[in-house]
């Protein structure tokens, strides 16, 4: 019973884009995927952090530890009734000839980039050939980043004491540490230890289990929190 | 071995060497085909860039990213696989980069060279000179679906909308509209064989034969509905590769009724522009599909004029047209009042300029 006090995210049914860039805080190489599947969002919300790997590499001949890191956001995808974008308030840059373009010119370049004015705001897209699908691509990830920042302030207003952050507190905060010469899998949030590296990283069980307890953790804090507001 | 790979690297990165975010590129000496095994994607992209850019090719960048990812099985180079990126590559891909890449310096468009480009999310064979569609017009088609999705009657019911495109070239409008209208059909007329070919090809390779009727017809030859001449055959390509030349002398006999939308991406070229076209363009793609005349009206005004007899009443034409036409339309429209068409609507590109015409009929 105590359960059903725990609200859930205005965006747990939501599919979501996962974000994931090499280093801290940005570096040269970035990728993203879009996920999608029922409760999408509550599954992949923990993630969101920053992911330390320690690993020896092929290449070190001493036999050193190196570590890296990795941060990966988890941007939910709003529908439509969640976010409203007025079509005035986004600029749209393609790079089309000047002149009388259409028949005129022969371009391959089909890149959009997509600025919303008000934020300031830009999503980019050259992933495809037709440059509809470009911005439509962009839009979507326009779409996510605005959604985000909204959250940020639903979030904003919980406690700080929260050791489970999701949004962008979280992500600079170092979540996990894998350790493969020590075969070991630690988040840091929950202190909480698992061993077979391996196995976690097939994803399955051992990462199922993780995430269990870490939405546990999650309700209690929020439970926690209800409570002492109220007193 | 070891004396080799020294001499390389030093070859590599001796003068001239260009400076590249991705790691080293290849010095700018005159291009010795590069060793098969020491070359991968990004150092590909780099060197042809370079190539490119000194013999003064545009999108040099664009151009050599298509090419390198084309031979790796990829639409772009952003979607290739990473990993892809810094392999080596085999010495017939880099054979098939070399012959691509020269047709790309006689200025051969890119879309020629990969013979294929993707419109609304559809990938279309292109063959020259079937003109090439361009990206403004993925927006005329946005429109048109926009204005079927209002319009209730038209949603639903087989066979509707039926829409007629004049000068279709690769089918990139008609193939992108019956995708998007699983109930449309389509009447594709142009009058190059070659784009009539080029269309029945798409429309067979994204199985959407069975609902378009392709006509090799020239629209503006004698044609007056009702008298277009003895010598005038009509070849209506239909499914199944079965073609049946048809000998009709007037619209009327054909089978089907009055359409519900024409649209077209007509020639609109200023005919004293055409000479300052890009030589990718002049060179390769058939004049025909540019060049509308003296103020580049001449198909436009043969397409209204034959619209009357053609649509349904409150039809409606959706025409691509230069940034100078919508006023000379409207204009034209006004001194011909026997033909009861209205310019209702005109859309900017994404450019901002004038782009997209929306013309209705109204009246017997």
């Amino acid at each position: 019973i105590i359960l059903l006090l725990v609200p859930s995210e205005e965006t747990d049914e939501n599919d979501l884009i996962l974000e994931v860039t090499a280093g801290v805080g940005g570096g040269l190489r970035h990728a993203s995927a879009s996920i999608g599947g029922s409760e999408a969002y509550r599954h992949m919300k923990f993630e969101g952090g920053v992911h330390r790997v320690q690993r020896v590499p092929k290449t070190e001949k001493q036999g050193r530890v190196h570590t890296s890191t990795m941060t990966v956001a988890i941007l939910p995808q709003p529908t439509e009734i969640n976010l409203v974008i007025n079509p005035k308030d986004l600029r749209i840059d393609t790079k089309r000839a000047s002149g009388a373009g259409g028949q005129h010119v022969n371009t391959t370049d089909s890149a959009v980039r997509i600025v919303h004015l008000p934020t300031g705001v830009v999503s980019e897209c050259q992933q495809e050939r037709s440059q509809l699908k470009n911005k439509e691509l962009a839009m979507t990830k326009l779409r996510a980043k605005l959604y985000s920042m909204h959250l940020e302030e639903e979030i904003n207003k919980r406690q700080n004491a929260r050791k489970i952050q999701i949004g962008s507190k979280g992500r600079s905060e170092k979540i996990r540490t894998y350790n493969f010469p020590q075969n070991r899998v630690t988040d840091h949030r929950i202190n909480k230890t698992l061993h077979d590296l391996e196995t976690f990283m097939q994803g399955d069980y051992l990462l199922d289990e993780l995430v269990q307890s870490l939405k546990e953790y999650a309700d209690y804090e929020s439970l926690v929190e209800i409570i002492s507001q109220k007193v | 071995m070891e004396l080799w790979g020294r001499m390389l690297w030093a070859l590599l990165s001796g003068p001239g060497r260009r400076g590249s975010t991705r790691g080293w590129a290849f010095s700018s000496w005159q291009p010795q085909p590069p060793l098969a095994g020491l070359s991968s994607a990004i150092e590909l992209v780099s060197h042809w860039t370079g190539v490119f850019e000194k013999r003064g090719i545009p999108e040099a960048r664009e151009s050599s990213e298509y090419i390198v990812a084309h031979v790796l099985g990829a639409k772009t180079f952003q979607s290739l696989r990473p990993a892809l990126w810094t392999q080596p590559l085999t010495s017939q891909q880099l054979q098939c980069i070399r012959e691509l890449s020269s047709r790309r310096l006689q200025r051969m468009p890119v879309q020629y060279i990969l013979g294929e480009w993707d419109f609304q999310g559809l990938s279309l064979r292109m063959v020259p000179p079937v003109f090439i569609p361009r990206p403004e017009t993925e927006e005329l088609v946005e429109w048109v679906l926009e204005e079927v999705a209002q319009r209730s009657h038209a949603v639903g019911s087989p066979g509707s909308p039926l829409i007629l495109e004049v000068g279709c070239g690769s089918g990139a409008i008609s193939l992108s509209l019956l995708s998007q209208l699983p109930q449309s059909r389509v009447i594709a007329v142009d009058k190059r064989e070659a784009a009539i070919s080029l269309t029945h090809e798409n429309a067979q390779r994204l199985r959407l034969q069975d609902r378009i009727w392709i006509i090799h017809l020239d629209m503006t030859s004698g044609c007056q509905l009702g008298t277009l001449g003895t010598n005038l055959q009509v070849w209506l390509i239909r499914s199944r590769g079965r073609p049946k030349v048809w000998h009709e002398r007037s619209w009327t006999h054909l089978p089907w009724g009055p359409m519900d939308l024409i649209v077209s991406n007509p020639p609109y070229v200023f005919h004293q522009d055409m000479e300052q076209l890009a030589p990718e363009i002049r060179s390769y793609e058939d004049p025909a599909a540019l060049d509308g005349g003296e103020e580049g009206m001449d198909i436009i005004t043969h397409i209204l004029a034959l619209a009357p007899r053609l649509l349904k009443d409150s039809g409606s034409i959706f025409l691509e047209v230069d940034p100078r036409h919508p006023e000379l339309v409207s204009s034209w429209l006004q001194s011909r009042p026997d033909l009861y068409l209205n310019l209702v609507a005109v859309r900017r590109d994404f450019c901002g300029r004038p782009r997209f015409l929306h013309i209705r009929r109204s009246g017997p």
